[in-house]
């Protein structure tokens, strides 16, 4: 892949055959120049066919054989040099009506001069392949990381942009100012939890690490507040193993998935249901489940900005070895399972 | 003058408690005759008691606040009471129809009690072009949401069910009677043809360059020409290259 023969384009060998003409033209000149050889035609025909015999072998066989051992390209090309004089000499002396032995005496120099340009101009074609290589490489990486620079910032307005859903805020508030008529010590404990939760959620107020035991708090706030506005609809159990709630786990990266249960699974369907939260700790990831028997994901539902939010600052934070992972649960709804590894930070 | 009669509809039990409080403040004279917790009671409480008045969450479960409008235009009049919906207020901005923004304040409650009054004092009928504005909103509502392709394949992963959204999907790559499914770092099997596939994706994401492959436009990093003439795709974070057939070499022309 790094030497780029596989990829030998019409483009690329119009322009090694073009290049070819070129030298073959010089070369003429100069030969005539030196009054070698029998006149400028003469000349030039044999140079041209000589020229194009060996380009096209040479390119015949690197699209053949693709050697990726540069001592095999250097053999491969050296071959198509001595063959394409040959080829190439016969064939100029056929045109011109010249007789053909290789045995003659004007044979050799033909093969010397044959031998010693198509060296060099075999040279310059790697030595310019090398080059553009290089630049594609360098413009190749300039795009990766302007890309990755792309990614980084619109992930982190997306999260800036995604904290709180309206939705959220305003029937929240409307519950609580509500209550604050009829019951007032639920209206306290449902603003309570409110609070509980914008300290995790608005950016400027959290803290930069938390634990997983830190995050079922917040979870459990944000869980209770549901209780209030949906009754007997939600039911809710939190399943982590107490050993689990001091691992270190980054902030708001369950709650969405959590959101999600509730928002698209539990509270569109008219009987409401069950959301399971629970924690697998295994020799090397900590695994945490999101289980809802909503009324699950239709094939053509939006994406959502949520799902690949968390799978990005799952790649920025841990690279392959984060996983979000999305199942239908049984008999209805949705598991979403994060999985993070162990030890890192 | 007979009296006015009224159904709430709204998921929240405590919400519903709350206005219907209010109302009793505001307009004593106002009979509560229902309350509904999703779409589909509010229908039949609707249809049951025809009320003057229903006060309609727009965001219930089963049937939607709106859908619900479309369906009683002609009976009764409608006020709409949301938490947030910037395209469901815009498409209100009319007389015919009044709106709620939660939290209810008991002024903006007040103003649409005494237009309400106003409007049943002038003409016993409710308004009868309402549902064309209805039908406008949920127009408006439902343009941001749903396309129409396929956004998510469904694929069996051990004994469960995987969901893996399209845009993780690098290519699909036909197989006997089934699709390969190969993301970043994952192949998975499913029973689809890689026909009905390229019926349901998005044709503006997911190109069709072969007979048996179909690729993610937002994958592809290179796509360069063979000797022979047909085309090789090179995709991000994949090492190997796709063949374009000549017969879809054109979707790359037109770039």
């Amino acid at each position: 892949m790094e030497n780029g023969l596989e990829n030998i384009t019409r483009r690329h060998v119009f322009r090694s055959l073009s290049y070819t003409v070129l030298f073959s033209t010089v070369i003429a000149l100069v030969l005539t120049g030196i009054k070698f050889g029998g006149g400028f035609v003469d000349n030039f025909i044999i140079s041209q066919c000589i020229g194009i015999s060996i380009c096209s072998l040479a390119l015949t066989g690197l699209y053949l054989f693709k050697p990726a051992n540069p001592l095999f390209v250097l053999v491969l090309v050296m071959i198509a040099i001595i063959t394409g004089t040959v080829v190439g000499w016969t064939l100029g002396s056929i045109a011109l009506g010249l007789s053909i032995s290789l045995f003659e005496q004007r044979f050799i120099p033909v093969m010397i001069l044959g031998i010693m340009f198509g060296s060099i101009i075999s040279f310059f074609f790697s030595y310019r392949e090398r080059i553009s290589g290089a630049e594609a490489l360098i413009q190749e990486e300039r795009i990766k990381r302007l890309a990755n620079e792309k990614e980084m910032a619109e992930t982190s307005l997306r999260l800036l942009q995604a904290q709180i859903e309206p939705h959220f805020l305003f029937n929240t508030l409307s519950n609580i100012l509500s209550l604050l008529d009829t019951d007032l010590e639920r209206g306290k404990s449902m603003l309570a939890d409110f609070i509980h939760y914008l300290r995790t959620a608005l950016p400027k107020t959290r803290g930069k690490a938390t634990t997983i035991g830190q995050e079922m708090e917040m979870i459990h706030a944000y869980l209770n507040i549901f209780k209030v506005r949906m009754g007997d609809r939600l039911r809710y159990r939190l399943d982590i193993p107490e050993g689990m709630k001091d691992l270190p786990f980054p902030p708001m990266l369950l709650q969405p998935l959590v959101e999600n249960a509730i928002r698209h699974g539990l509270e569109p369907k008219i009987g409401g249901g069950e959301l399971v939260i629970r924690g697998h700790n295994k020799r090397d990831v900590t695994r945490l489940e999101v289980c809802d028997t909503g009324s699950g994901l239709n094939e053509h539902d939006s994406s959502g900005i949520g799902l690949s939010n968390i799978r990005e600052r799952l790649q920025s934070l841990y690279g392959n070895k984060g996983r979000l992972i999305l199942e239908e649960n049984r008999p209805s709804g949705l598991k979403a399972t994060i999985e993070v590894p162990h030890d890192t930070d | 003058m007979t009296q006015t009669k009224a159904i709430i509809a709204d998921d929240e039990e405590q919400l519903r408690i709350h206005l219907k409080s209010q109302l009793s403040d505001l307009w004593p004279e106002l009979i509560i005759c229902g309350e509904a917790e999703n779409g589909k009671e509010a229908l039949e409480l609707i249809e049951n008691y025809r009320p003057d008045v229903a006060f309609l969450d727009i965001k219930m479960p089963g049937l939607s606040g709106m859908e619900v409008a479309k369906r009683i235009a002609r009976i009764c009049r409608v006020v709409f009471i949301t938490a947030y919906d910037k395209y469901a207020v815009e498409a209100f901005d009319n007389e015919a129809i009044d709106y709620l923004l939660k939290p209810v304040t008991l002024d903006r409650l007040k103003k649409a009690v005494k237009r309400l009054q106003r409007q049943i004092a002038a003409s016993s009928k409710p308004p009868s072009d309402l549902s064309e504005i209805v039908e406008r909103a949920i127009a408006s509502l439902y343009k941001k949401g749903t396309s129409g392709y396929l956004r998510w394949i469904r694929a069996q992963h051990g004994d469960g069910v995987r969901l893996i959204p399209v845009d993780d999907v690098y290519y699909f790559q036909a197989s006997d009677k089934y699709t390969l499914v190969l993301t970043k770092e994952e192949e998975l099997l499913i029973k689809k043809a890689i026909k009905e596939l390229d019926d349901e994706l998005d044709p503006s994401q997911f190109w069709r360059i072969h007979r048996g492959t179909i690729v993610n436009a937002h994958c592809i990093t290179q796509v360069s020409r063979s000797l022979t003439g047909r085309g090789v795709v090179k995709l991000k974070d994949r090492p190997e290259l796709l063949t374009v057939s000549r017969r879809y070499i054109h979707t790359f022309r037109q770039m």
